[in-house]
């Protein structure tokens, strides 16, 4: 029996094997090969053919509700959907439209906002990105300081925000900034603004990441202007609009793809060094397949009971934890497969397929900073879960 | 975390927990230890009372005809409260004696009502000084010897396995046979380790349960239900482990504060939760798997490989934690340490299972060599 570490623990049932099946056809016929496999980051830009082909075969939002124009797809499909993506090392869309705000405007905002917004999100023509992330404010999120004071008939934003994935690409930002300065408890001084970054007073700033690209940018406000009905939720409501997206959102996000994919490199690699002759090597690869292995079950696991809405409040801390560190000791693996190459700034190609452990290293340092570090998720288990005392 | 349970399995479960509240404890297993005794006797005879020996056997043959997953509900139960009982061993080995023979066969009246238990082993696995066991297939003698028996001071029976010419067999030997020489040692959790040695010893046909491919494929069979049937209960020990360390720092002052809020303990303690929650379901999703004939062997090492390490992981850091007290023997945190190390080693411990992992997941780079 061949060993496979990208489908552990799949399909249980009959039509989400048929599933799989239509979408791996469809996939073989239709993926962007040029965009596959590649060492360094994709840019928004050069994803938009991608995701209006994937758009147009009604997949692109598996998970929103068919009123909104998604699929209505149940977690299982879209956990399909996503393997069969990667599968074949193709990229998948950015979270920031499609996964995060999206469902929030479905979920909390007016009519006005979604016929404005929705099928930009879908088709892809509109870039999103999350301002949310402060120079003062990481992870105590609450402290942030950018404010917004209503004037009239709109919000006078100033401040600055930062670690914006795409920022520099993106025509929105969805936003949280300060509308009480005095409140208490924190959050609850804090609203959610959509902001057109066209807006005059708004300066970008793209930042280079310790990978060599620029994932992330800096955005700085000043007297920057934002329509009143630009507000999502509630006045000071802000945190709750937020902290709706703790469900399924972190399925996709949270993948042991990721893991799989780098040991699969790493597999790769070692053939070509030598490594994989190196028992001390064989030793650390199996000891990560079987952490992988653990991971994916809980995965499943997690994914059957989110489905039937019985998901324990530890579920998205300990994805983020166990995943987010797993694909980091994926990737130093990776990069001690190459041996002396392991420093290598240039990719090593094998065959026509071209490596960069060093930058899949460097990129896989985000995953347990990103989104509230493994330490804040560690604090969560601790008060909400194992109710240890403060 | 929640396993989705049916009514039926609730009530196993449930029924696990009771016997172990009251059959179980970390002071029934010290004094079992202190007197030299393997198996409880109490919690024994309630186990049988209660069918989980026959929980693998089908219904036709008078079994429960559940599979692994209904019996590691009960078993992580009593794996929690260290019940003193040769619950897996006696399981898998009525399993395959029932499984392989037919109806009315001498065999099946052997077993019953006594403590019959697996002297097998996987091919190549390590750490054995023994010599196997070998059926002369003329004078039908057993010669040679295996070892790492457990309960070997206490069973009735064991089921052997013995290389005839190139096939396999598998055969019952009751413990007053002539020619069985049986040498015990004591683990530290009050467990017991034996090895067996047969000198020309003779076997009727009627022992013979198995033989070629069927005993072949038994052997795996009963070595995979060991193997996972220890890390159930290992991830119960775990498990159990973890509740009273999180107990202990919610009640434990220093600093004029309780030092469960100190963030360093904390974090230890939400690792090993962390632990416990992957642990259970690479168990349970192998377990349904393993049931339904769809597991990959590699997975059977995979989880007494994780598991294993994980309830190490715990007992070390509750003993940590738990300061000075814990390395008293009157503590209770010693005992559990001293079970999850010796359940540990059962069976093949972290280094042997991932060794098998790796040497059944790649077997493109060990040819290539």
């Amino acid at each position: 029996m061949q060993w496979d570490n990208t489908t552990l623990f799949s399909d249980d049932n009959p039509a989400d094997r048929a599933f799989r099946e239509e979408v791996r056809a469809w996939i073989a016929a239709n993926y962007p090969k040029e965009l596959c496999d590649r060492p360094l980051r994709i840019d928004p830009p050069e994803l938009k053919p991608w995701h209006r082909k994937l758009y147009e075969r009604g997949w692109i939002a598996p998970h929103w509700p068919k009123s909104a124009g998604g699929m209505g797809a149940t977690l299982t499909q879209q956990i399909i959907l996503f393997e069969e993506m990667s599968r074949v090392g193709a990229p998948t869309p950015y979270p920031h439209g499609l996964s995060f705000i999206g469902p929030l405007i479905i979920e909390a905002g007016t009519p006005e906002q979604k016929a404005e917004h929705l099928p930009g999100i879908l088709t892809g023509d509109v870039t999103w990105c999350q301002g949310y992330s402060e120079p003062g404010s990481g992870s105590d999120l609450a402290s942030l300081s950018t404010s917004a004071v209503l004037d009239g008939d709109s919000f006078v934003v100033n401040g600055h925000k930062v670690w914006t994935t795409n920022g520099h690409f993106a025509d929105w930002m969805f936003a949280l900034v300060r509308t009480d300065r005095e409140a208490k408890p924190r959050h609850a001084g804090i609203t959610m603004l959509l902001i057109d970054l066209k807006s005059s007073g708004i300066t970008v700033r793209p930042i280079q990441t310790i990978r060599g690209d620029s994932e992330f940018a800096e955005e700085f406000f000043v007297d920057v202007r934002v329509p009143k009905e630009n507000m999502l939720g509630s006045l000071n409501g802000g945190w709750q609009v937020a902290n709706k997206l703790l469900g399924s959102e972190r399925f996709t996000t949270g993948h042991p793809r990721n893991a799989a994919v780098l040991l699969n490199k790493a597999r790769r690699v070692a053939e070509y060094s030598g490594a994989a002759r190196d028992p001390a090597f064989l030793h650390r690869l199996a000891l990560l397949e079987i952490d992988l292995l653990a991971f994916s079950a809980f995965y499943r696991h997690a994914a059957s009971l989110h489905a039937n809405g019985k998901a324990p409040a530890s579920m998205a801390p300990v994805i983020k934890i166990a995943g987010g560190e797993l694909g980091q000791q994926a990737s130093e693996l990776l990069v001690d497969a190459a041996g002396p190459l392991g420093g290598s700034a240039a990719d090593i190609m094998i065959g026509n397929v071209a490596f960069n452990p060093a930058a899949d290293l460097f990129e896989m340092r985000r995953v347990t900073v990103g989104s509230g570090t493994v330490e804040i998720q560690r604090n969560i288990i601790a008060k909400r879960v194992l109710n240890l005392p403060s | 975390m929640d396993l989705l349970l049916n009514d039926e399995q609730v009530l196993l479960r449930d029924a696990a927990a009771k016997l172990g509240a009251s059959r179980g404890g970390s002071r029934r297993a010290r004094a079992l230890r202190d007197a030299g005794t393997e198996i409880d006797a109490a919690a024994w005879a309630e186990i049988i009372k209660a069918g989980w020996l026959s929980a693998l056997v089908c219904e036709k043959d008078d079994g429960l005809g559940l599979g692994m997953f209904d019996l590691a509900l009960a078993l992580e139960e009593t794996g929690k409260q260290i019940v003193m009982a040769p619950l897996v061993e006696v399981a898998a080995a009525i399993w395959a004696v029932t499984t392989a023979t037919g109806a009315g066969h001498p065999a099946r009246a052997r077993i019953e009502s006594k403590i019959v238990v697996p002297a097998t082993s996987l091919p190549g696995q390590r750490y054995d000084n023994a010599t196997g066991v070998i059926l002369d297939p003329k004078s039908s003698a057993l010669s040679g010897s295996v070892s790492f028996v457990p309960f070997g001071a206490s069973a009735d029976l064991f089921l052997v396995d013995a290389t005839a010419g190139r096939e396999t067999v598998l055969c019952l030997v009751p413990l007053h046979a002539a020619g069985l020489g049986i040498s015990t040692t004591p683990n530290v959790d009050g467990s017991t380790s034996s090895t067996l040695t047969f000198s020309r010893l003779t076997v009727a046909g009627d022992e013979i349960i198995a033989r070629s491919d069927a005993a072949a494929a038994a052997v795996m069979a009963i070595q995979e239900i060991l193997v996972l049937g220890t890390a159930v209960e290992l991830l119960g020990v775990a498990q159990a482990v973890l509740d009273m360390t999180i107990g202990y720092t919610k009640l434990r002052e220093q600093f004029g504060k309780l030092i469960g809020s100190f963030q360093a303990l904390q974090h230890r303690m939400v690792d090993c939760y962390v632990d416990a929650e992957l642990n259970r379901s690479l168990l349970y999703k192998v377990l349904s798997a393993w049931d339904e004939d769809r597991s990959h062997p590699a997975m059977v090492s995979a989880v007494k490989a994780r598991v294993g390490k994980g309830a190490l992981k715990t007992v070390r850091a509750a003993l940590q934690l738990h300061g000075a007290i814990g390395y008293t023997d009157e503590h209770d945190i010693g005992i559990y340490y001293k079970r999850a190390v010796a359940l540990a080693a059962k069976y093949g411990n972290e280094i042997t299972h991932v060794g098998r992992f790796s040497d059944l997941t790649l077997p493109a780079q060990r040819a290539a060599e």
